[in-house]
């Protein structure tokens, strides 16, 4: 029997149709369907300007807006040659950061409601809030930020930020115990969860699948220490690994995740309170900071003397390895823009590890994917 | 003069309202409606809407208590703003469905769909007609009625799916078997905890076996027993961890996932009295039921209507822990549901009553119930 599990399900936290073949209660096949909300981001991304595509970036995962900005500005500075200041970089890691530590707490609220757990769903969007009342505080919004530039960040932070947000880490910390009694603690999670949506390392390497769900399978594949980005080099922090490569494994990877988050925060934090300076590059090409384009002779001009190149960027997004390619032609617009989404290929791995379980264990292993069908389908 | 019942409080409606017609009638038809048959037939109607509206309210009202003892849990207030303290915020709910369209797929069954909510919610009310709530609650002429609640109980599974059957859709069917299947393997355990206490107060009556709590309550020497009834009772009423059979993650609303308005509500009320019904049974079969031990100072226990008082007092306590459980645990998944039941709960409720047998032999009950009997 064929069940449409989607596009408009409680499992699915988004718009996807999951079609799965079942005998009985055991999964037999399953057939992604992805696409339902694709808004052709990639497409719109080339009639705009490189700073107002940071708009769409922050639709296009709404849950981690912050690590989708860093990952186009990136390879946008590439594309347009500009080198942000410091100041700069480490707020941006901050951000970053923050956001991977929310985007979790999302996950963490999501994947326990979908085993049952209403008590700690409420406790992880509770304590998600404070994170975003720090990005309200010194973005001006808690999802769809808009706060990298090209050449920097728009604004620093706020005085009395860096106490605050010390305040917020030292109060997740203490939460994060709390979140491993009620789920690690409880026998019942135990046996939902261990040895549930196996996926082992050279599958999961096959299927290009990255992330927690990668590093769970025991590859210490992380980008921001293989592949240094940003200040990350800059920055002390572990990259946890579990071998179970099951649900369990996953969870246990990303709660250790969001301490080192904690940790990388600090320091960037002391970082902040010790350098002072400028947060935007100077000598910017006066459109970049244009909220409309520039026509006639200006951009003409503007063309004319504007370096051409390409752009290349990955990050460790929250849900794993995002990327992204820009082509400047020389005009105000990217010629050519296309990302790279974990979250699709991670999905498409479902073949692999969702047949031979149950009906019921398909939300928490698709709960310990991490679905965000925003970046997934554009 | 004869110990007050809810019955004969109902007798006495009954003939009062009918001595008044009689006078405004002439004197052959006055004879004739307050003849002992029409009074009988009359108190009847009177104490069976006197309990229907009794276990309404109390439904609603733990509804209430449900929401916000689990607000509190999770670190909200819960219901806030319709009545005082959020009180009407469930009439405003059920006025909302009320209102609703109620919509039948045009493939579902058209006498399934509608009959299975109806039956559903009629057996969930039947079974407040037996369960005594304090002394004088009936007259203690049923001498099974333990038996005849647990016998209406076991209803709902095949209403559930009849209905589930009846909506024609993928996800009712497999939440109507899950139903099923894991409210026929509770049946099992609960059946057996209840022989141990049966073995321990030698009634099915259940006022009976109040009164045999009196000295001490059951929960001290069937604390398995409990422990075996309480899990058993949890799947029976499909609350979290045992609520796979509306799962909500995988299965949207699992066996009423078809039914919207009036018959949503009627299936979601008749939860809730199934509920209530439950915590009832916990209270009467464990934990005493009305009753104190006697060195509680009888100023505590002796005001009018003592009984019905702490008699809710304690139910709602035990839904407290039902609603903690809920708070607290995640949803386990069939296989091990069922392995748990047939496995773990049956042998458990075996040696509880080999328990209750051995305390009945060694005549140790004052020892190992909490309150020594002092002078009867």
């Amino acid at each position: 029997m064929w069940i449409n599990m989607g596009p408009q399900h409680p499992m699915t936290h988004g718009l996807w149709n999951l079609r799965v073949r079942v005998e009985g209660e055991v999964i037999r096949d399953v057939e992604p369907e992805m696409g339902f909300l694709h808004r052709g981001i990639e497409k719109i991304s080339e009639n705009r300007h490189y700073n107002e595509v940071i708009t769409l970036m922050d639709r296009c995962c709404y849950v981690a807006g912050m690590s989708w900005e860093q990952l186009f500005i990136q390879a946008s500075e590439q594309a347009l040659k500009v080198t942000p200041p410091a100041r700069a970089e480490y707020l941006r890691v901050l951000s970053a950061e923050l956001q991977r530590i929310a985007s979790h707490l999302m996950w963490y609220a999501a994947f326990v409601q979908d085993l049952g757990l209403m008590t700690p769903f409420l406790y992880g969007m509770r304590d998600r809030d404070l994170v975003l009342d720090l990005f309200q505080s010194y973005t001006g919004a808690r999802m769809t930020y808009e706060y990298m530039r090209v050449g920097g960040v728009r604004n620093d932070a706020p005085h009395g930020f860096t106490d605050q947000c010390r305040k917020v880490l030292d109060w997740l910390l203490a939460r994060f115990v709390e979140y491993d009694q009620l789920c690690l603690g409880s026998t019942i999670f135990r046996k939902r969860c261990d040895d549930l949506g196996v996926l082992k390392a050279p599958e999961a390497v096959a299927y290009g699948v990255t992330g927690p769900m990668l590093r769970s399978a025991g590859v210490r594949r992380d980008l921001r220490k293989d592949r240094p980005y940003s200040v990350y080099d800059q920055v002390e922090f572990d990259v946890p690994v579990t071998d179970t490569a099951d649900v369990t494994g996953r969870y246990l990877v990303r709660m250790e995740e969001m301490r080192q988050s904690v940790r990388i925060c600090r320091q960037c934090l002391d970082w902040l309170d010790r350098n002072p300076g400028p947060v935007l590059a100077d000598h910017l090409p006066r459109w970049l900071g244009a909220p409309y384009a520039p026509v006639g002779r200006e951009a003409y001009l503007l063309k004319r003397n504007y370096p051409t190149g390409l752009g290349f960027s990955m990050v460790e997004e929250p849900h794993g390895e995002a990327g992204a390619y820009v082509v400047n032609d020389g005009g105000e617009h990217p010629y050519r823009v296309k990302f790279r989404s974990p979250v699709l290929i991670n999905i498409w791995a479902a073949k692999r590890y969702l047949p031979g379980y149950r009906i019921a264990d398909i939300p928490p292993i698709m709960g310990s994917v991490d679905v965000c069908v925003g970046e997934c389908d554009r | 003069m004869a110990p007050m019942t809810l019955f004969s409080v109902a007798d006495a409606i009954a003939a009062a309202l009918l001595g008044l017609l009689g006078r405004l009638l002439p004197a052959g038809a006055a004879h004739a409606v307050t003849a002992p048959d029409v009074v009988l037939g009359l108190a009847t109607v009177v104490f069976a809407a006197i309990l229907l509206a009794a276990s309404m309210l109390n439904t609603i009202l733990l509804i209430w208590y449900e929401r916000k003892l689990l607000g509190r849990f999770m670190d909200r207030r819960g219901a806030m703003h319709v009545g005082f303290a959020g009180l009407l915020q469930n009439f405003a709910d059920g006025l909302k469905l009320f209102r609703k369209d109620t919509v039948r797929p045009r493939e579902a069954d058209s006498l399934g769909f509608w009959a299975s909510p109806t039956a559903y919610m009629i057996t969930s009310l039947l079974i407040f007609g037996v369960l005594p709530i304090s002394t004088g609650w009936n007259d203690g002429s049923l001498p099974l009625t333990l038996l005849l609640a647990l016998v209406i109980f076991s209803f709902a599974p095949l209403f559930i799916f009849l209905g589930a059957w009846a909506s024609n859709n993928k996800y009712s069917l497999i939440g109507g078997m899950r139903s099923a299947a894991q409210m026929i393997a509770y049946e099992v355990p609960i059946l057996l905890a209840v022989v141990a206490v049966v073995v321990l107060s030698g009634s099915f009556d259940l006022t009976t076996i109040v009164n045999e709590q009196r000295n001490y309550w059951f929960w001290a020497p069937l604390f398995l027993a409990l422990i075996v009834f309480v899990a058993g009772m949890l799947a029976e009423m499909e609350r979290i961890p045992f609520d796979l059979p509306e799962a909500e993650a995988e299965l949207v609303e699992g066996w009423n996932t078809e039914y919207g308005g009036m018959l949503f509500a009627f299936f979601m009320l008749a939860d809730y009295l199934r509920a209530l019904v439950g915590s009832i049974l916990v209270v009467l079969l464990f934990l005493g039921g009305w009753t104190w031990p006697s060195y509680v100072p009888s100023a505590l226990t002796s005001f009018p209507l003592a009984g019905i008082v702490w008699f809710m007092v304690k139910t709602y306590l035990v839904f407290g822990l039902f609603v903690w459980v809920r708070a607290a645990l995640p949803r386990v998944r069939t296989d091990q549901l069922l392995r748990l039941g047939w496995m773990r709960m049956v042998p458990l409720a075996l040696l509880s009553i080999v328990l209750a047998a051995v305390v009945v032999a060694a005549r140790c009950l004052p020892v190992l119930g909490c309150i020594p009997s002092i002078g009867g």
